[in-house]
């Protein structure tokens, strides 16, 4: 029995998608703009301290906002080095450090895939890695990975899987 | 509320374990993670027996100032139909920012994080959870995160942040306990008194995680075993209403069978005792 029973006329009251019966059709409601101005502001002046390390806004606690950052950048490291195994793998030990260098001022625009092509660029770029071996090999990574699309993006693909989809049983 | 039970994330590399753990009630997924034409077999057989499937999504950034992106919504509906959900999650965060009200480019932080504790933050985020809401054909829960900083000149205290939250929007709320610990030790908010001011009654279902104290610092790493001190804020909770479901969380340096299954345990007992007190 919970210790704090449901009020029998309480705010919780689900339709479709859990809204409040008594809220407001939803959709843009121009009030929160200036709101959504001010917050826009603040938000990206504190990420883009964090991930491009810009100065630190005003009022934070400095030592927390490195300890932040170097987490996001570690979880970013990690996150490449799973979608883009072959990056460590012809990076070797040097990855993370060659990564940490790379994203210190490159804030992700977009996805994980995205982001290890752009680590991978931005290496080739500079002549790395020293070895020409592994140089050529990150190069025919690259132009292997930015000849392949996502599965969804081709519409051959996406009519074949929908048809099989709509065929198969269960 | 509907009751869920024990239950635990499903990820791939603990997909077999999961299957053969005895009472596993229910599951939760990575909504990003799994595409609704082509679920994993391991995921297909649970829901074949009857085990529940919620999709929990990570990058909506419902706290974040602008509107939810239309196509995220979608997907996330599509997973929940194709899980037949009975609720999706999110969380109370942002995890992106610039773009065309800031002159800047978009930047993505690739992690949870807080939404200051403001008027403006508040009617920001009640307006998304409310165009979320429209798009979702099933309740909404909404997450606590854990978090290593905090804003300046916040206006709001967590829990009535959370319970304007709450009256505004009807939102069920998804309540982490291992957050609760982490903003204990790196904010210094006791998790006693937030969830006094918690309004439980929109309680979806709550989350468990492990995690590691460095330099004063919690890391709320979901790679680490449930520590005592988690497992004392769920108790906590658990004297103060009954969860409709308990589910562990295990992102990385997964465990076997044995140690997932002693964390499960350990969570099971948690609750039979504050069902005992309250019998007492």
């Amino acid at each position: 029995m919970p210790k704090r029973p449901e009020p029998e006329t309480g705010p919780v009251a689900p339709a479709r998608g859990g809204r409040a019966a008594a809220a407001p059709p939803g959709g843009a409601d121009p009030t929160t703009d200036a709101a959504r101005q001010r917050l826009a502001l603040a938000q990206t002046a504190l990420l883009s301290a964090l991930l491009a390390g810009t100065p630190d806004p005003e009022g934070f606690d400095r030592a927390r906002l490195r300890v932040q950052s170097r987490a996001l950048t570690a979880k970013r490291a990690d996150v490449v080095a799973k979608v883009a195994p072959e990056l460590p793998g012809i990076l070797g030990p040097a990855y993370r450090e060659a990564f940490l260098g790379y994203a210190r001022h490159r804030p992700m625009g977009g996805g994980y895939r995205q982001d290890a092509m752009g680590f991978a660029a931005y290496l080739l770029d500079r002549g790395r890695p020293e070895d020409p071996a592994a140089r050529r090999e990150l190069r025919r990574w690259r132009r292997e990975r930015a000849r392949r699309r996502p599965a969804s993006a081709r519409p051959l693909a996406r009519l074949v899987r929908a048809l099989r989809q709509a065929l198969l049983p269960g | 509320m509907q009751h869920l039970g024990t239950g635990i994330g499903w990820r791939p590399e603990i997909a077999d374990a999961i299957a053969e753990l005895p009472g596993v009630d229910w599951v939760e997924v990575v909504a990003e993670n799994i595409c609704p034409g082509h679920l994993p077999d391991a995921l297909r057989e649970l829901r074949a027996r009857g085990t529940t499937v919620i999709p929990h999504g990570v990058s909506l950034g419902l706290g974040g100032a602008d509107r939810p992106d239309t196509g995220r919504l979608t997907a996330l509906a599509e997973r929940a139909t194709a899980l037949d959900a009975p609720l999706v999650s999110e969380h109370i965060a942002f995890v992106r920012a610039g773009g065309p009200l800031t002159a800047s480019p978009r930047m993505e932080a690739g992690h949870l994080l807080p939404v200051p504790r403001t008027r403006d933050a508040l009617d920001v985020l009640c307006e998304n959870v409310r165009i979320a809401q429209d798009a979702l054909p099933v309740p909404l829960a909404l997450e606590n995160i854990a978090a290593l900083i905090n804003w300046p000149g916040e206006e709001l205290t967590e829990a009535r942040f959370l319970t304007e939250l709450v009256e505004r929007t009807g939102v069920r709320l998804l309540i982490d306990v291992a957050n609760l610990h982490t903003n204990h030790v790196n904010r210094g908010e006791d998790p006693a008194v937030a969830l006094d001011g918690l309004p439980l009654e929109a309680l979806a279902y709550v989350h468990v995680a492990g995690g590691v104290e460095r330099d004063g610092v919690w890391h709320d790493s979901h790679a680490h075993p449930v520590t005592r001190p988690v497992l004392d804020v769920l108790a906590a909770l658990c004297a103060r209403t009954t969860p409709p479901g308990v589910l562990l969380e295990r992102d990385e340096d997964f465990p076997g069978y044995g140690e997932l299954a002693g964390e499960l345990d350990a969570i099971r007992r948690v609750r039979k005792e504050a069902c005992r007190a309250e019998a007492a």
